[in-house]
């Protein structure tokens, strides 16, 4: 049995519509696997050691949010990218995601640095994307249907278009509702607009997750859960939005 | 006659609430909304026959269920009210309210109007009615919050009941209202709970902190009586819970409620923390109004809760609980009364995501389902139906519910006939909005059903 320990960054500001079920997700999910786990939760002013974490997560908040956050987390920025190009497994929804980015432009114009990790930025507008929402990826090789719902203003544009998409957008509106791509993905980092929250329903992306974990720590997970309901709840939605 | 327009109104809104309700409906806006559109005018006329008080109340939760038990009170009492009782909040609901009790000159007289208000809409009833008593409940966020709406609400509403003349009856126990007698220069009544067996120091991770309404800093809280609501201090700025005028004390959930309030004893069957605080919120109003204890007494005695906020059926002698959850509040409040529940019992879940319910169904991970002990709890199975009946079912498998206990099953009439089989002594069953009333209407045919069963058992009896 080991142990893993998951983060979450700021749970008072930023957790949206559920966000955290991510993590009790992923909690369960390694308790049936058979392991043990841990949330620390880091707020504005605690330190952050990138060496003994397994894993980080963020979820979404407001721009007065989004502000509040980012001082403290400039100070962290250059080991958060340090531990990303290692590997280490990263979620960043919706807000958070919008962070990890150059910069967001509100809709009044105003302009709010991120912290620059990859090269795309954010045009807030007042009319929010909102619905349920169906996308493609590929995880480990399979090609994967993922669902969620998404509810943001802003419009996020990869600068460089070398960027890697979390996954294409079948239904819904993704990063800008305009170029079908969903999120972005990098090493076992992934940014994404996607609540639900994203991974109950969608148990081959936190597998993505517990699979990098344990590879970090140099072993296999093996066992393979009963998935049935999580599946029932993932077809329901994709039901939904294909009619 | 003197108002043509006026009378027109009335007549319309009349034969509107009177069509839609040959149809079926409630019949609660439209009818307002059009009259409005007649004579813009109507709701500041008909308020003005109101011969004693207009009462507003609003705040979160609990407004409907508070305003219906103060109806009863002041019926009671032999008073007449005008009263928006079917939770229609919006203006042109309480217009539809007004226009039904009035004649159709807009002449007849009344006590009491009681206002159930949406939080939003308090400054635009403001302008139209003048009401001497402003109640709110409690200021609960939700997920629907996190932009700040609800600071904005608040604000909107202090700016618009100052320098009025009106006195606000505010819950001392919730912090965000700690600040409206500093703010509005108006005199405020407080009630709120002494400590009882039921609170706890626990702190749930979802559990949204609050912060001083004075200084901004976050709070310490003593104890929780229910959800947010309990004993605060603030570190920095020193200050705590205001001085209660009304106190709640000794109360016992056995699981009908039982509590005094200021020394008076209450019996009611009504269950659940978030009951306990609308009796002694609508009990609080009742003292105010210089309602007669014993009325006040009978009152709360003989009210029963309204669809969906816990109604009661019993079926092949099984105790059936419908409850209306639309937020994860209303999820916590019903969940923490099952906690008080010692008997074996089935859990029924039908969520739906059409808009009346809310497209986002994320809600139901933001609500503490881990706060059931599922070993202790005697949940026997839990039936998840409705449009989302994969989503809630995963909710509670994440929350620790054993899978092979999780059924699911879309149809609702086959939902529910599972949730009430076997040999548990209840069945709780919760809904989502556009649920509610379907599960209702099967819940009352399986109720006469099993009553015209038992008749029959008895008739077949041999005399002896």
């Amino acid at each position: 049995m080991a142990h893993f320990h998951l983060v979450q960054l700021y749970p008072n500001l930023m957790n949206l519509y559920g966000d955290r079920g991510n993590l009790l997700c992923l909690q369960k999910r390694l308790e049936w696997y058979g392991h043990d786990s841990s949330i620390e939760n880091i707020n504005p002013g605690d330190s952050l050691d990138f060496e003994h974490i397994d894993l980080l997560f963020m979820g979404g908040g407001s721009e007065r949010e989004q502000e509040l956050v980012l001082q403290d987390l400039a100070s962290k920025r250059d080991s958060l990218m340090k531990a990303v190009e290692e590997g280490l497994p990263v979620l960043c929804i919706c807000g958070a995601y919008q962070l990890l980015g150059e910069y967001y432009r509100s809709h009044e114009g105003k302009e709010m640095q991120g912290l620059g990790l990859f090269s795309f930025f954010t045009q807030g507008l007042k009319e929010r994307l909102t619905g349920n929402i169906l996308i493609h990826t590929t995880l480990n090789g399979v090609e994967e249907s993922v669902v969620g719902f998404e509810n943001h203003g802003g419009r996020t544009y990869f600068i460089d278009k070398r960027l890697q998409p979390f996954g294409s957008v079948i239904k819904g509106f993704g990063n800008n509702g305009e170029d079908k791509k969903e999120g972005i993905r990098y090493k076992n980092l992934l940014g994404s607009y996607l609540h639900g929250p994203l991974l109950p329903k969608n148990p081959q992306v936190a597998d993505f997750f517990i699979k990098a974990m344990a590879e970090r720590k140099g072993f296999r997970i093996e066992r393979i859960l009963d998935d049935s309901l999580e599946n029932y709840a993932h077809e329901q939605v994709k039901r939904k939005l294909m009619g | 006659m003197k108002n043509l327009r006026l009378t027109l109104a009335i007549i319309a809104g009349k034969v509107l609430i009177y069509m839609s309700r040959l149809l079926g409906h409630q019949g609660t806006s439209l009818p307002g909304q059009i009259a409005r559109k007649i004579y813009p005018r109507i709701l500041r006329t008909l308020s003005a026959n109101i011969r004693r008080e207009i009462v507003a109340i609003t705040g979160t939760n609990g407004k409907t269920t508070t305003s219906n038990m103060l109806a009863e009170i002041l019926q009671q009492q032999g008073y007449s009210l005008v009263h928006n009782r079917l939770g229609a909040n919006m203006l042109s609901g309480i217009t539809t309210a007004f226009i039904e009790k009035s004649d159709i000159y807009g002449s007849r007289k009344f006590d009491y109007a009681l206002l159930e208000i949406d939080e939003a809409t308090v400054p635009l009833l403001l302008r139209e009615t003048r009401p001497r008593l402003v109640l709110i409940t409690n200021f609960f966020r939700d997920q629907l919050d996190r932009y700040g709406e609800m600071d904005h609400t608040i604000k909107l509403i202090q700016e618009a009941v100052k320098d009025q003349e009106i006195e606000m009856l505010l819950n001392a126990d919730d912090p965000l209202t700690a600040n409206f007698q500093a703010e509005t220069g108006l005199k405020c009544w407080y009630y709120g709970f002494d400590d009882s067996s039921y609170d706890n120091c626990r702190v749930m991770d979802s559990r949204e902190v609050r912060y001083c309404a004075f200084c901004g800093h976050q709070l310490e809280y003593e104890k929780y009586h229910y959800a947010q609501l309990g004993q605060y201090s603030c570190p920095q700025c020193h200050s705590r819970n205001p001085e209660r005028d009304f106190t709640g004390h000794e109360l016992e959930m056995s699981p009908d409620i039982e509590l005094k309030v200021d020394g008076m004893a209450l019996k009611s069957p009504c269950q659940g923390f978030h009951n306990a605080y609308n009796i002694l919120a609508a009990v609080s109003l009742a003292r105010l109004l210089g309602v007669e204890d014993e009325n006040t007494k009978k009152a709360i005695a003989s009210f029963k809760p309204q669809a969906g906020r816990m109604e009661v059926f019993f079926i092949n002698g099984k105790r059936v609980v419908l409850v209306l959850v639309k937020n994860p509040a209303a999820l916590n409040q019903t969940l923490a009364s099952l906690i008080y529940d010692p008997g074996r019992k089935n859990l029924f879940f039908a969520l739906n995501d059409n808009a009346a319910d809310g497209r986002d169904i994320s809600w139901i991970w933001d609500a503490d389902v881990e706060l059931l002990e599922y070993e202790n709890v005697m949940i026997e199975q839990i039936v998840c139906s409705g449009q989302r009946s994969g989503d809630i079912a995963l909710r509670f498998k994440y929350a620790g519910f054993p899978r092979e206990r999780i059924k699911i099953e879309t149809e609702l009439p086959r939902a529910i006939e599972l949730a009430v089989q076997g040999s548990v002594e209840s069945s709780n069953i919760l809904c989502s909005y556009t649920a509610l009333f379907t599960c209702q209407r099967i819940l009352m045919e399986m109720g006469k059903r099993s009553e015209a069963g038992e008749e029959k058992e008895k008739a077949y009896q041999p005399q002896s």
